[in-house]
């Protein structure tokens, strides 16, 4: 708060003795109306799921129906190793089906090999069982996802990433939710597992500690959930079965999340969840390159995906409307529109300012910037953190979380025009081409 | 003349009657009464009774090596006797016409009276035979072959038998069926293999599962860590979510339940279920089981009527066993690599024409010549030297404290002793010697590498 205050002075100075300064102005309304309420809306609504967590007793009631692990493996070698026995491992009384999926099996004969050496492993563990899908012909991870369908016997089908691992709660706390007849879809927080390694790591941390867990815990809450990840969604088996599985093309998590809101208007009590017990660990991008490769392919899919497959789906008639309003706000808004009035009125400002008032502007929207992070992470770190500890490393980093904040948005620009111009949805490590071209262009 | 057997009166086809002369009795004795020689035996009746007759017809001393067919369906075990089930009659005329043929080229001597005699003329008569085994659950052995049994009159083992056999070269194996391990002392099959504790070595063991606390390193069994659902270490209470970063398994995971150890994996221990002893897995007799055939050697035999072995005229020479005589053989080299003051010497005789000769002389005129031979070597031979056999005709003497002046002196008297044996054999005899004294041989050779180099030599 103190850090608030004084930014808050040194804003009232320098307005006072610079007139140029008023372009500052400029920038409030982006802040104000689209990115502070928006946060606001979220804390509260958590404040609001913790009130009501610590008011209310505990219950869980036995539910353990068989549930059926699906992980998609392509390249991850002895790595997809540990996404299996942390499944193995799980805290759950009930039948848990492990079905591996490799995706173009001949090329990825160490990720195949490795999932052969765990058979005999996985014979030890009583209720639990490996399948190991070998798929010749490389059809992506979509097709991984519908052939693991296919075959699934659970009644709970998690869909997973063979690079991420999970707590032994994870099964056991996700499935409790399904109990409640319309859930349809859950997800939990996703950690980053190889944090410790470069400064990008460390950076993305702390952004999956603030979007994944406290973002989606928030919005959850008020049933607009933005995604459920792809590397870590937990379905209903017969509902996804129903609306017929994941569909072809890049972000086939965001399109899968898409159509299930559109049943809103006519099934009400269709929900998705969060479970913050339900923990899963990742691995992000170690190099600046990478991520930026990574977000290349995240940021364009957002507009594949809203400007191009559920260009009418994108309706208050289909998916009411408070997910209409959400959608507009925070997927069009804020994820789209933002970035390019950011990159836009930047470079107004170095063109028409003064270099000194112009970085003193800069420096404004920093300390601002910092301000409003330092006051969501001691937040996340006192009410939310899983592992407080452990995350008490990402302080460090605050001061150069604003800049990556910045990179990541300017970047966000340019992926947004590069899928525009470029059609970059064809171009993914997630499917080969000839899959892709067969979804809606 | 066909002898037909069978319980009821029946008739064969007139077929057979065209071509052949039939007798009938309805059992073994009526038979052995007049003991008709018999060019074909048929059988016909129950499972039982075929299996009483054929027995019978097996054993005899006579007719053992008659061609035999059924009428009607026989036990598996019998089947191994009989030559088939009764073909089309002219089928049957040109079966029994081969038979008579191989009959008529086999030498007939005194020498089918023995067991091996017996299996030999056999497996003569039927030049395509293998001779298989029979598995049965019940036998201690699992296999058993019902011909040997039939054919050996004093029912000794058939695997020992076999064994001896192939040894000498009779029989060769043609396919292996199993390896199986059998009882150190009653070389019964019927095993039990049971993991015991390897501390205390009672059966009371069970699989345990076991975590290991990374906060404060306490492995204790996995429901000491369950804690409402969740895992807490029951030390430090440190709550354990994500395997390999908060905690793992050890290897360890079974415990005893008499002596509380704990351990990865059991002692073995089989019990035997026919003498109930116990014994550890590599005390086990592993025991081949193959399907045979008469050898070319076996067939030399059949026709020329001698199951002697030539080189059997060697047997006056104490041989020492073909290991320990490499054994020596090693320790010598060492010995006189170490002390320069020890010699001996190598010498070796190889007869390399020994089977030709068997067309010159009688057989038993040349093993008379080599058992001469023999005795005059050994007069040669000290107390301490040694000699062994590495192949048929081919001998190895290890002469202890031999120089190379002694051994030219030894290869003097033995090439004398060898002319006797020449003359014998009119020259005809071709013999090769080679000798090394410890003064010729390299450090790098060990007994095995210098034996195998100077025998590749002899040939």
């Amino acid at each position: 708060m103190d850090s608030l205050h004084q930014a808050w002075s040194f804003f009232l100075l320098a307005t006072s003795r610079y007139q140029d300064v008023q372009y500052v102005f400029m920038l409030i309304p982006f802040v104000l109306f689209f990115e502070l309420p928006l946060y606001f809306l979220n804390w509260m609504s958590v404040f609001r799921y913790l009130f009501r967590k610590s008011a209310e007793a505990p219950v869980s009631l036995p539910y353990y129906p068989k549930v059926t692990c699906a992980i998609t493996c392509y390249a991850e070698g002895k790595a997809v190793q540990g996404t299996v026995i942390s499944l193995l491992e799980q805290v759950y009384p009930g039948h848990i089906e492990v079905i591996a999926m490799v995706d173009g099996v001949q090329k990825n004969i160490a990720t195949y090999q490795a999932l052969k050496e765990l058979t005999p492993v996985a014979a030890n563990y009583t209720k639990r069982s490996l399948i190991i899908i070998p798929k010749i012909q490389r059809g992506g991870r979509v097709s991984s996802l519908n052939a693991g369908l296919n075959r699934a016997q659970g009644e709970i089908f998690f869909a997973l990433d063979g690079d991420t691992s999970f707590d032994n709660q994870m099964v056991n706390s996700a499935v409790s939710h399904f109990r409640n007849p319309g859930i349809v879809a859950v997800t939990g927080p996703m950690r980053v597992r190889n944090a410790r390694n470069t400064l990008v790591t460390r950076l993305q941390s702390l952004e999956y500690m603030l979007s994944m867990q406290v973002g989606k815990l928030g919005f959850a809450k008020l049933n607009v959930i933005n995604n459920v990840p792809g590397a870590f969604g937990i379905f209903r088996k017969s509902f996804i079965q129903k609306i017929g599985g994941w569909n072809t093309g890049t972000a086939e998590d965001l399109d899968l999340t898409l159509r299930i809101k559109q049943y809103h208007r006519r099934y009400p009590h269709l929900q998705i969840e969060f479970e913050p017990g339900a923990v899963s660990h990742t691995d992000v991008p170690e190099s600046f390159q990478d991520f930026l490769k990574q977000r290349l392919r995240w940021d364009g899919d957002l507009w594949y995906i809203y400007s191009n497959k559920h260009k009418y789906g994108i309706s208050a008639a289909t998916m009411g409307w408070s997910n209409f309003i959400f959608l507009l706000w925070y997927g069009i808004l804020f994820q789209i529109v933002m970035p390019f009035s950011i990159v836009i009125y930047t470079i107004y400002m170095a063109i028409k300012l003064p270099i000194y008032t112009f970085l003193l502007n800069m420096m404004l929207v920093y300390m601002f910037y910092l301000s409003l992070i330092t006051l969501q992470y001691i937040f996340y770190l006192a009410l939310i953190s899983d592992r407080k500890w452990q995350d008490c490393e990402a302080m460090l980093i605050l001061p150069v979380y604003p800049l990556f904040q910045f990179i990541s948005r300017v970047w966000s620009t340019f992926a947004i025009l590069n899928q525009i111009l470029n059609k970059g949805h064809l171009d993914s490590a997630m499917a080969p081409l000839w899959v892709l071209k067969k979804g809606k262009q | 003349m066909l002898i037909f057997f069978s319980q009821e009166k029946t008739n064969l086809a007139d077929q057979y009657s065209d071509l052949f002369e039939i007798c009938h009795f309805s059992d073994f004795s009526g038979w052995e009464k007049n003991k008709i020689a018999p060019s074909v035996f048929i059988i016909a009746g129950d499972r039982q009774y075929i299996s009483s007759v054929l027995g019978k017809i097996r054993r005899d001393d006579d007719v053992f090596a008659s061609l035999c067919f059924a009428i009607d369906p026989v036990a598996p075990f019998d089947n191994l006797l009989l030559d088939g089930q009764l073909p089309q009659p002219s089928v049957l005329l040109e079966a029994v016409s081969q038979v008579e043929d191989l009959q008529k080229s086999l030498k007939s001597s005194e020498t089918y009276i023995t067991h091996q005699g017996r299996l030999i003329k056999y497996l003569w008569l039927r030049p395509d035979f293998i001779l298989q085994p029979h598995h049965e659950w019940q036998y201690p052995r699992f296999y058993r072959y019902p011909l040997l049994e039939a054919l050996s009159q004093n029912g000794s083992d058939s695997f020992e038998w076999l064994r001896n056999l192939a040894n000498n070269k009779i029989i060769e194996a043609l396919t292996m069926l199993d390896r199986q391990r059998e009882c150190t002392y009653c070389r019964s099959a019927h095993l039990s293999f049971i993991d015991v504790c390897p501390n205390c070595l009672s059966i009371d063991i069970k699989l345990q599962a076991s975590l290991h606390c990374f906060a404060c390193g306490c492995v204790d069994v996995q429901d000491r860590f369950m804690d409402g659902g969740t895992l807490v270490c029951p030390k430090c209470h440190t709550h354990l979510r994500h395997i390999g970063s908060d905690y793992d398994r050890p290897i360890e995971n079974y415990r005893c339940q008499s002596c509380s150890q704990t351990f990865i994996e059991g002692d073995v221990q089989v019990r035997c279920a026919m003498c109930e002893k116990e014994m550890k897995p590599g005390d086990l007799i592993l025991n081949e089981v193959h399907s045979w055939r008469l050898s070319d050697k076996g067939r030399t035999i059949a026709f020329r009527g001698e199951v002697f072995d030539l080189s059997s005229g060697f047997d006056q020479l104490d041989f020492v066993s073909r290991e320990l005589f490499i054994h020596d053989l090693d320790w010598m080299m060492v010995t006189s690599q170490r002390y320069p003051n020890v010699h001996f010497s190598l010498f070796g005789i190889y007869f390399a024409n020994l089977p030709d000769l068997v067309e010159l002389f009688s057989h038993a005129r040349l093993l008379q010549m080599l058992e001469s031979f023999a005795q005059r070597l050994r007069s040669l031979l000290r107390t301490p030297d040694l000699s062994t056999r590495t192949a048929e005709s081919m001998l190895w003497l290890l002469l202890p404290n031999t120089d190379e002046q002694g051994l030219t002196g030894f290869h003097r008297r033995i090439e004398n002793s060898m002319k006797v044996l020449l003359e014998e054999s009119e020259h005809k005899l071709d013999f090769r010697f080679i000798s090394i004294s410890s003064q010729n041989i390299t450090g790098k050779e060990n007994a095995e590498l210098l034996l195998a180099r100077l025998s590749g030599e002899l040939l």
